[in-house]
C-alpha cells in the first residue's frame, strides 16, 4: 500500500516534472504501439473482411488459424521475431534487431490476427440482407466495401481497440527484439521490468500508473469514436 | 425511364436443390406485376435473379434487350432498385440514406440533395430528415427506404414483401400513396406478396409461382377470381373501410 | 456519411504522416557500423553502473551502444553466435573456452566485485561467519530455504561450483528454488521467502532498503566476481562491429573509466560496489 502511494505520488511528480526519461519512454511507447496497430489493422482488416465474405477451400482452416493467432503468445512471437532478425537469421541483412522497428514488426504479428479475427466476426455478424441492398444500391466493389466497413464500424473498432491493448501491454516479445535499450528501445512495459529487477518499486509503480493512463486515454479516445455515432439522438 | 426486363431458360440449383427453372419470362415496359405463391416457391430469389443480385446457373438476363454479362452488371444494376422486406437502412441519417445512393450512382451533389427533399416530402418523411435510421419506427423506416429507391428514378423497381413487417394502417396508408406514385410514374415495377389484399391498391396483373417455376400468369380476376378484387382485409379502427372498398 | 469518409481518410493521413515521421526518426537507416551490441550481465546494467559510463562512451566517440543486459549465458552464447560485439562478463571458465576457440579476442580484466551469502537476520542454519563452502554444507544440512537463480547467469554458474565444491548436489531437493530471473528479483524473493541467497555485493547495496537481509558470509576468495570485457572476433563472424567493439574495450580499462568504476556508487551507498583492476 506504502509502495503504491508513492509510486502514485512520483508518477505525478515524473509527470509534473517532465522528466526526459520518463517522456521519452512514454512517447516511445506510443509511437510503437501506434504504428504496430495501425500496421496491424491494414493486415488484419482486409484478411478478416476477405474472410467473412468469401467461401472457398480452406477457409475453415485459415479461420482457425486467425482465431489460434489471436491466442498466440507474445514471447513465442518474439522468439521467433528475434530469430529471423539477429545477424546470422534469414532477415539479418537489414540490422533490425534491437531496433524499435523490431518491436513494431514483432507487435504488429501479435495483433493482426486480433484485429482480423474481430473484423471477421464483426463483418459476419452483419445482416446478410444488408449485403444485398448495399449491392443493389449499385455500389463499386470499393464503394461496397466502404459501406460495409462503414457498417461494421463499431465491431471494426473493437478489433482496433483490441490489437492495441494487445501491444501496449506486452512486454515478451518487446524485451526480446528490442532488447530493453536505454533511451532507444525502452518502452514503459520492458522498463517496469527493469525497474522491478532493480528493486525500485516507486518508480515501476509510477510506470506502470503512466502505462495504465496511457492505455486508458487512448482506449476511451476509441471509444468514444466508437459511441458517438451509435447513440440515439 | 421504363424498360423491359426478361429471362430465358434460367436454371438455378443450391444445394442439390432446384429452386428456379424458368422458361421465359418478360416484365413488360410500364408493367406492375405482383408475384405470388407459397413459401419456399422462389419468389425471393427470383426477384434477386431479376435484381441482378444472384447470378443463376444457367440462363439469359436481358434487360432492354441487352444481355448482362459480367462487364455491365454493375451498370444495369444501376438501373433498378430494390426494396426489401426489412427496410434494411444504412446507419446514418434519413437524409444520408437517400443521398449517399445517389451520390454512388454518380448524381451530382446539389441534383442529389433536391431529390432527396422531393422524396422525403412525397413520402412524409421530411421532418425525419436529420434522425438516426435505427431511432426509426418500423412505418417509418419503410418509408425511407421506399423514398431511397423512388429517389434513383429506377427503371424497374423490384420489392419483395415490402409492407409485411408494417402494421395494417401503417400498410394501408403507404400502399395508397405508393399506389398512386407508381400510377403517375408509370415505373415498372415488379413485387413479391404473400398478402393478395394488398395486390389491388398496385395492380392487377398477377404471377403465381410454385416450386420454383411460375405457372400462371394474368389478370387478378382470372387467377384469383372476382372477389379477389374486392377483398380487403379489415380491422375495426378502420374508419374510411366502405370507401377503400374496391379501391385500385 | 461523405463526410465521415473525408475525416476517416484525413484520419488514415495523419496516421500514415506520423507512421512516416516515426520511420525517420527511428535510425533504422543509421550506419550499422555506428552501433555497437554490448552483451552484458545483469548485473553491472541493475546496478546503474553502466547507466554512468555508457554516455560518456558514446560522447567520446560517436558510437551508440545497444546495451543487451542477459544472464551470463546468454551474453557468452550471443557471442558464440556472432550476434553481439562486445561482452562484459563474468564467468571466467566459461570465458575462457570461448578465448580457447577465439571466438573472443582483446580478452581484458576490468574490475571485480564479491559476492556474498545473504539471509534472514535470524540465520537459522547459523552460517554466519562461515567460510562459503562451509556456509553451503550448513544450508545443505540445515535444510534451509535457499533461492538460486536457475538462469545461467555468471551468479548461478558460481553457485553451481560452490555447491559442487560443497560436495552438496541441492536441484531437486525441497528447500533450493529456482528463481529464473534476475538477480534483483532473486534476493528479492529471498528477502521475502526468509531464505538464503548468493548475490553480488553491488545487487545487494542498490537494493538493500528493500531486503530484510543480512550480509553472513564475505570475503573468502572464491567469492570473487571478476569482470572481464572482450571483443567477438571479427575473424569469425563477419558482420561484428569490430572497430567499435575494440574501442569500448579500450574505454573500459582505460584509466578515466577506471577511476570512474571505483568511485560509482561511493556518493549513494557509502562503499564501493565495483573495484577497478584493470590498472595496477
Amino acid at each position: 500500500m506504502n509502495i503504491f502511494t508513492e509510486g502514485l505520488q512520483s508518477a505525478f511528480q515524473m509527470l509534473r516534472s517532465l522528466d526526459p526519461d520518463v517522456l521519452s519512454i512514454t512517447w516511445r511507447t506510443i509511437h510503437v504501439s501506434t504504428v504496430a496497430t495501425f500496421i496491424s489493422i491494414l493486415i488484419g482488416i482486409p484478411i478478416g473482411t476477405i474472410l467473412a465474405l468469401t467461401r472457398f477451400r480452406g477457409r475453415g482452416v485459415l479461420v482457425s488459424l486467425i482465431n489460434f493467432g489471436m491466442g498466440l503468445p507474445p514471447v513465442v512471437v518474439g522468439l521467433a521475431t528475434w530469430l529471423m532478425l539477429t545477424r546470422y537469421g534469414p532477415l539479418g541483412m537489414f540490422n533490425l534487431l534491437y531496433t524499435p522497428t523490431a518491436i513494431i514488426m514483432a507487435q504488429a504479428v501479435i495483433a493482426s490476427p486480433i484485429v482480423a479475427g474481430f473484423s471477421l466476426a464483426a463483418i459476419q455478424s452483419l445482416n446478410p440482407k444488408m449485403l444485398l441492398q448495399i449491392q443493389a444500391l449499385g455500389t463499386t466493389r470499393f464503394q461496397y466495401l466502404m459501406l460495409l466497413l462503414w457498417e461494421a464500424r463499431l465491431g471494426i473498432l473493437s478489433a482496433v481497440i483490441a490489437g492495441f491493448g494487445g501491444v501496449i501491454s506486452e512486454v515478451g516479445a518487446s524485451m526480446m527484439v528490442g532488447g530493453n535499450i536505454r533511451g532507444y528501445t525502452r518502452v514503459l512495459t520492458t522498463a517496469t521490468v527493469l525497474e522491478v529487477s532493480k528493486g525500485k518499486f516507486e518508480l515501476a509503480t509510477a510506470l506502470s500508473i503512466i502505462l495504465l493512463a496511457l492505455t486508458f486515454v487512448i482506449v476511451s479516445l476509441l471509444s468514444f469514436l466508437q459511441q458517438r455515432k451509435s447513440a440515439f439522438r | 425511364m421504363t424498360a423491359e426486363l426478361s429471362i430465358t431458360q434460367l436454371k438455378l440449383r443450391r444445394s442439390g436443390r432446384e429452386i428456379l427453372d424458368i422458361d421465359r419470362f418478360v416484365l413488360d415496359s410500364g408493367e406492375i406485376l405482383a408475384v405470388i405463391g407459397p413459401n419456399g416457391a422462389g419468389k425471393s430469389t427470383l426477384l434477386q435473379v431479376l435484381a441482378l443480385l444472384l447470378v443463376p446457373d444457367t440462363g439469359i438476363i436481358e434487360l432492354n434487350g441487352e444481355m448482362i454479362v459480367n462487364g455491365n452488371r454493375l451498370a444495369a444494376r444501376r438501373k433498378l432498385a430494390v426494396v426489401f422486406q426489412e427496410s434494411l437502412l444504412l446507419d446514418t441519417t434519413v437524409q444520408k440514406n437517400i443521398e449517399i445512393p445517389l451520390r454512388i450512382r454518380g448524381v451530382g451533389r446539389t441534383e442529389a440533395i433536391r431529390r432527396t427533399r422531393e422524396w422525403m416530402a412525397r413520402l412524409g418523411i421530411t421532418h425525419l430528415s436529420g434522425r438516426r435510421a435505427r431511432s426509426l419506427s418500423g412505418g417509418e423506416s419503410q418509408r425511407t427506404s421506399i423514398a431511397r429507391a423512388l429517389a434513383m428514378q429506377p427503371e424497374i423497381l423490384l420489392m419483395d414483401e415490402p409492407f409485411s413487417a408494417l402494421d395494417y394502417p401503417t400498410r394501408k396508408s403507404l400502399l395508397a400513396e405508393l399506389g398512386d406514385i407508381l400510377h403517375t410514374t408509370r415505373m415498372t415495377t415488379i413485387f413479391v406478396t404473400h398478402d393478395f389484399s394488398e395486390i389491388p391498391a398496385l395492380t392487377r396483373q398477377v404471377a403465381v409461382m410454385f416450386d420454383g417455376r411460375i405457372i400462371k400468369r394474368g389478370n387478378i380476376q382470372d387467377i384469383l377470381g372476382e372477389t379477389a378484387v374486392s377483398v380487403r382485409s379489415w380491422a375495426p379502427w378502420d374508419e374510411d373501410m366502405e370507401d377503400g372498398r374496391g379501391a385500385g | 456519411m461523405k463526410k465521415s469518409f473525408i475525416r476517416i481518410q484525413s484520419i488514415i493521413f495523419c496516421i500514415a504522416l506520423f507512421l512516416m515521421l516515426g520511420a525517420t526518426q527511428s535510425p533504422v537507416c543509421a550506419e550499422e557500423s555506428k552501433d555497437v551490441i554490448l552483451s552484458t550481465t545483469t548485473s553491472t546494467v541493475d546496478s546503474g553502473l553502466l547507466d554512468d559510463l555508457i554516455p560518456v562512451f558514446e560522447k567520446k566517440t560517436g558510437y551508440r551502444v545497444k546495451t543487451i543486459s542477459v544472464g551470463t549465458g546468454q551474453a557468452l552464447a550471443m557471442g558464440e553466435k556472432g550476434e553481439a560485439d562486445v561482452l562484459l562478463v563474468h564467468a571466467p571458465a566459461a570465458e575462457k573456452k570461448l578465448v580457447d576457440a577465439s571466438v573472443v579476442i582483446n580478452y581484458q580484466l576490468v574490475m571485480h566485485n564479491d559476492f556474498i551469502i545473504v539471509g534472514p537476520a535470524s540465520d537459522p542454519a547459523k552460517i554466519k561467519g562461515k567460510t562459503a563452502l562451509d556456509a553451503f554444507k550448513a544450508i545443505d544440512a540445515a535444510s534451509a530455504v535457499f533461492i538460486s537463480r536457475g538462469d545461467d547467469s555468471g551468479t548461478h554458474k558460481k553457485e553451481q561450483s560452490l555447491w559442487k565444491d560443497a560436495n552438496v548436489t541441492p536441484t531437486g531437493k525441497p528447500w533450493y528454488h529456482e528463481s529464473g530471473q534476475g538477480m534483483g528479483a532473486t534476493v528479492l524473493m529471498a528477502s521475502e521467502k526468509v531464505g538464503y541467497t548468493l548475490t553480488d555485493r553491488a545487487t545487494y547495496l542498490a537494493q538493500k532498503a528493500n531486503l530484510k537481509l543480512d550480509i553472513l558470509s564475505e570475503g573468502d576468495k572464491p567469492l570473487l566476481n571478476i569482470y572481464h570485457v572482450m571483443q567477438v572476433n571479427p575473424e569469425k563472424f563477419s558482420k561484428v562491429n569490430a572497430a567499435g567493439a575494440k574501442a569500448f574495450v579500450e574505454f573500459m580499462i582505460a584509466p578515466d573509466t577506471q577511476k570512474m568504476i571505483g568511485e560509482f556508487g561511493k556518493a549513494k551507498y557509502g562503499a564501493s560496489l565495483f573495484f577497478p583492476d584493470a590498472v595496477k
